[in-house]
């Protein structure tokens, strides 16, 4: 009932803003889109404690039956996604947004949250589908109508590319989804996992069909390419959704799928996948050690995070998924923080142009400074931070892979990343340099831009939220790891 | 003399045609007696199409394996000409209520902006009732003279009605569909011929094809039978290469009558192709069953890609959905690429899927009247019902949620297709699913945005009662799938 709750309503608060709320100011639209995510957090967190279960058929015709679980690996995306559904709603309310009705733009934020809650708590592969495709419109209202006011052509293009590139992925996946519950006679998530590939004969037709089909929206290096103009021109509470919840239903459904469902023939494309993940890496950091544009470099380094949860999630061992979940998590909160500030000093400033001289942050706003170098060493790894622990233990399970796999590939591989991630340590400390102390940029251009104010109110809330959560986790990651490693083992099983 | 007829009447099931057949001959004298009285002929026609319906539904509600028989010959023979299962109940249940909407799309009226078809009311229900009849009767008619003759009377009346609008783009439109039916009646007839020498049996019955099977000459005969009965119905469905004759006809039509030829033509030409390949379903596999299926599937991949490609490039909404028209058709003929029995029923499915939400569009566009897609502009502001309406179909067209009903439409197409193997068929399907979004999409695109004019498009009463029958439809069946899928058996 709770779970059912939990769906229910952001999206029926969602569907009525969207269609009825025009009347509504800003300020009703955000009070009620604010009541509504944090009512679903409320739910998603006796979800979690109280772990109950709905199965009800739907589409005896399909064999599609409601089926809906919460267990270890899907708990703290749920929480994650519930938890970022109320900051996005909340920063998104100090002004009405640009482009379209405000209540428009809140019900958009509603259904992505309804589709993410959706696609971690069905246990079904085909609604696992079509909760998938669920977000895929919302999304594509939020960047063509309210992102970069600058440039329209931009923004068709930009939605676009998203709406176009994911379907492609989504679709590929369903082809892999269709195939796997002919072969299988099932389409349950649970019964699939125990299975473990037994059985199925066309293992690695369907592995190669989900991973690639996946890999556009984890994304995986090369077909990350829709990633940066989505982020860059999308407003800030859509960056923040695409990044915090929308990347990690990629890597989940990798892990539901893939890895739980066909183990053997993922075995054979896990190799292409961390040489994919690793190349992402080392190319994400190359191009932020020169990109102009901040949030382009975010979107960037984001690609670069998931390079590492991809490499984790191919090693195959119970260390590697472990450090998958994590890692997926932890870029959920740093992207998050990282997105929320640069979309503050968008907003500030215009544009965020690394080329054009700033006020040093440290000196005129030093909080958002702070929280801007906090963002940035959590992005790098720093120790302390929440993001150390998912490069650590990913380059671990990298050093020493499943049997299964090829160790001197992998070994090469986790060497890799590690001089990946110091380039990481590059641009973070460019953009530190360039953004926080206020060095002169490379390339002068134009005016220098002045006038920052400092946080205030909701949004030094949102930020502080997301600061507190990332040293948290980063000095006590006990918690986490206890959450998702009863179902990890029993996923990975004695192997 | 006995006095036994040579078949046996069951008028009851037959009523889904002697309704509509009725209700257009009472029209007819109906108008001989008071001309004045035009909403009676339509009162006639909706009042025919609902009783169809209400007899069409229990047919509907069978299980798989049953079927509603009437015209049975005596024994020994013993075989049914009328044999309607779930598959074709359900078929004939989408011919009477798109042509319900369509009589209301079409309905006289004081705020109807429309102008009235030359001819009359009484001229334009009675060719959309006998239309609908040919429509059902086509749907469970087993022997071939029945069939031949059901098809040419579901696709006649339809060329008159394009015609009767008056226009000189209408009479240029009419004048190709007739050629093309023409062409495609005489292919149908050739392999209605070609399919009595290869089994010897006037029905399409499923034994006799198999007997025919099993020997090498019969076997070649009965393939080149159904390539010529598939290349006939090719021209109904608008597949490719056949199709070169939908955009002149939707767009030189007015817009109730393209939704008619959209619909229940594109509805009355499966249900007649499934009664052609249901009894190819059952029988094994081979060399020459191979052709079929390769031949269906080439057809189907290239009325996807064509369609949708020149979709993208279209300005004119109607053609925009002739052309969508045309690539949705390869998604209903996607499934029956694999010639299992499984593959009626996605099929059918599709069709019925496709047939609601392209209906929804039509209605949107005759309410609208735009010819030009910048007209649509900021619709969202100036009437969001209409354009909330809009965008539900497209959404549904395109397959993505919430145009549930659409999604799982593409999922029952796609799965017979997987189960079978057929992956070159399948890639190309994935890839037409994601240029069929762009089609879409790039419609929708322009519903937001701020209007260019203030003109609100007033709907009459009798076009919002068809919108609101055709989207309470699509929504229920978006919400709870099974109540389409479920009638399929």
């Amino acid at each position: 009932m709770v779970l059912i709750l939990a769906l229910i309503l952001p999206g029926a608060v969602g569907l009525w803003l969207l269609g009825a709320g025009r009347q509504l100011s800003h300020r009703q639209s955000s009070m009620l889109a604010t009541a509504a995510s944090a009512l679903t957090l409320v739910m998603v967190l006796v979800g979690v404690a109280t772990r109950p279960v709905v199965n009800a058929p739907w589409v005896p015709a399909l064999g599609l039956r409601w089926h809906l679980a919460v267990d270890g690996i899907s708990a703290p995306l749920l929480l994650l996604t519930a938890a970022i559904g109320v900051l996005v709603v909340l920063h998104s309310g100090r002004r009405p947004p640009s482009g379209g009705a405000s209540s428009i733009f809140h019900g958009a934020l509603l259904l992505v949250e309804l589709g993410a809650l959706g696609t971690f708590l069905v246990r079904d592969a085909v609604l696992f589908f079509v909760s998938f495709e669920l977000v895929l419109l919302p999304m594509w209202v939020l960047i063509t109508r309210f992102g970069d006011a600058h440039d329209s052509q931009a923004r068709t293009d930009a939605g676009g590319r998203f709406l176009l590139y994911t379907a492609l992925g989504s679709t590929l996946m369903l082809v892999g989804i269709l195939l796997l519950v002919h072969d299988a006679g099932t389409a349950d998530l649970d019964q699939l996992a125990v299975r473990a590939g037994s059985g199925i004969r066309h293992q690695v037709l369907i592995a190669v069909l989900l991973v690639v089909g996946l890999g556009i929206k984890v994304p995986v290096f090369p077909l990350h390419t829709w990633l940066p103009p989505a982020h860059t021109i999308a407003p800030t509470a859509g960056s923040v959704l695409l990044a915090a919840v929308l990347l990690k239903m990629g890597t989940y459904g990798l892990v539901r799928l893939p890895v739980a469902a066909v183990p053997a023939g993922f075995t054979v494309v896990a190799p292409f996948l961390a040489v994919a993940g690793v190349a992402g890496i080392i190319w994400g950091g190359l191009i932020c050690l020169v990109e102009r544009d901040l949030k382009r470099l975010i979107a960037y380094s984001s690609v670069a995070h998931m390079g590492f949860v991809a490499i984790g999630l191919a090693s195959g061992s119970r260390t590697g998924l472990q450090a998958a979940l994590f890692a997926n998590v932890a870029h959920g909160i740093v992207s998050a923080l990282l997105f929320f500030v640069v979309g503050g000093l968008k907003e500030r400033w215009g544009r965020v142009d690394l080329g054009v001289a700033h006020d040093a942050l440290r000196e005129v706003a030093p909080r958002l400074g702070f929280a801007l170098l906090l963002g940035l060493a959590a992005s790098l790894g720093l120790p302390g931070l929440v993001g150390f622990w998912g490069e650590f233990f990913t380059l671990y399970a990298a050093w020493s892979p499943h049997p299964d796999r090829s160790t001197a590939l992998f070994r090469a591989v986790a060497v890799a990343a590690a001089l990946g991630a110091v380039l990481s340590a590059g641009y973070a400390l460019r953009v530190a340099r360039l953004v926080w102390s206020g060095d002169r940029p490379d390339v002068v251009d134009a005016q220098p831009v002045t006038h920052t104010p400092e946080m205030a109110g909701t949004e030094r809330a949102v930020v502080l939220t997301l600061v507190v959560g990332a040293l948290a986790l980063g000095v006590l990651p006990g918690p986490l790891l206890a959450m998702t490693s009863g179902a990890v083992d029993a996923l990975v099983g004695g192997r | 003399m006995s006095s036994a007829s040579l078949v046996s009447f069951d008028y009851l099931k037959l009523t889904p045609v002697l309704a509509p057949a009725l209700g257009a001959l009472l029209v007819l004298l109906l108008d001989a007696i008071a001309s004045r009285l035009r909403r009676l002929h339509f009162t006639v026609g909706v009042l025919a199409m609902l009783a169809g319906a209400a007899t069409a539904l229990p047919g509907a509600l069978l299980p798989g394996s049953g079927r509603s028989l009437s015209l049975c010959l005596p024994a020994p023979v013993g075989a049914c000409l009328w044999s309607a299962g779930p598959v074709a109940s359900a078929l004939q249940l989408g011919a009477l209520g798109s042509t319900l909407t369509v009589l209301l799309l079409l309905w006289p009226g004081h705020a109807s902006r429309l102008p009235a078809l030359r001819g009359g009311p009484a001229v334009t229900v009675a060719l959309l009732l006998s239309a609908t009849a040919g429509a059902c009767a086509v749907a469970a008619a087993r022997d071939l003279g029945s069939w031949l003759v059901a098809i040419e009377l579901a696709t006649l009346p339809v060329v008159v009605l394009v015609a009767l609008r008056g226009s000189d783009r209408a009479g240029a439109g009419a004048l190709s569909l007739l050629t093309t039916s023409l062409v495609s009646f005489a292919l149908l007839v050739v392999g209605a011929a070609l399919w009595l020498v290869a089994t010897g049996d006037a029905t399409f019955a499923a034994t006799s094809a198999s007997t025919a099977w099993s020997h090498p000459e019969t076997r070649a005969v009965l393939v080149l039978a159904a390539l010529f009965l598939l290349a006939g119905l090719g021209f109904k469905l608008s597949l490719v290469p056949f199709h070169t004759w939908t955009p002149q006809a939707y767009a030189g039509s007015s817009e109730p009558v393209a939704a008619l030829l959209a619909a229940t033509s594109k509805i009355a030409a499966l249900a007649a192709l499934l009664v052609v390949l249901e009894p190819l379903t059952r029988l094994g596999g081979g060399p020459s069953a191979t052709s079929v299926r390769l031949v269906i599937a080439a057809i189907a991949a290239l009325s996807m890609t064509l369609g949708n490609v020149l979709a993208l490039r279209q300005e004119d909404p109607v053609r925009l959905l002739a052309w969508s028209t045309v690539a949705q058709a390869g998604w209903v003929l996607l499934p029956l690429a694999a010639l299992i029995p499984q593959a009626l029923g996605a099929s059918a499915g599709y069709v019925l899927a496709y047939a609601m939400a392209t209906l929804l569009a039509f209605a949107v566009v005759t309410v609208h009247t735009g010819r030009a897609l910048t007209a649509y502009r900021g619709l969202f502001r100036l009437h969001p019902l209409l354009a909330g309406l809009l965008a539900f179909a497209l959404v549904s067209l395109a397959g993505l949620p919430p145009g549930i009903l659409g999604l799982v439409a593409k999922i029952v197409a796609l799965r017979p297709v997987v189960d079978d193997g057929l992956w070159w068929l399948a890639l190309v399907a994935v890839a037409n699913a994601v240029l069929g979004i762009a089609v879409y999409l790039r419609w929708v695109a322009v519903l937001f945005g701020d209007p260019a004019t203030d003109a609100t498009p007033r709907i009459a009463r009798s076009s919002l009662a068809a919108l609101l029958l055709v989207a309470s439809a699509l929504v229920a069946t978006s919400a709870a799938p099974q109540l389409l899928l479920g009638l399929l058996g």
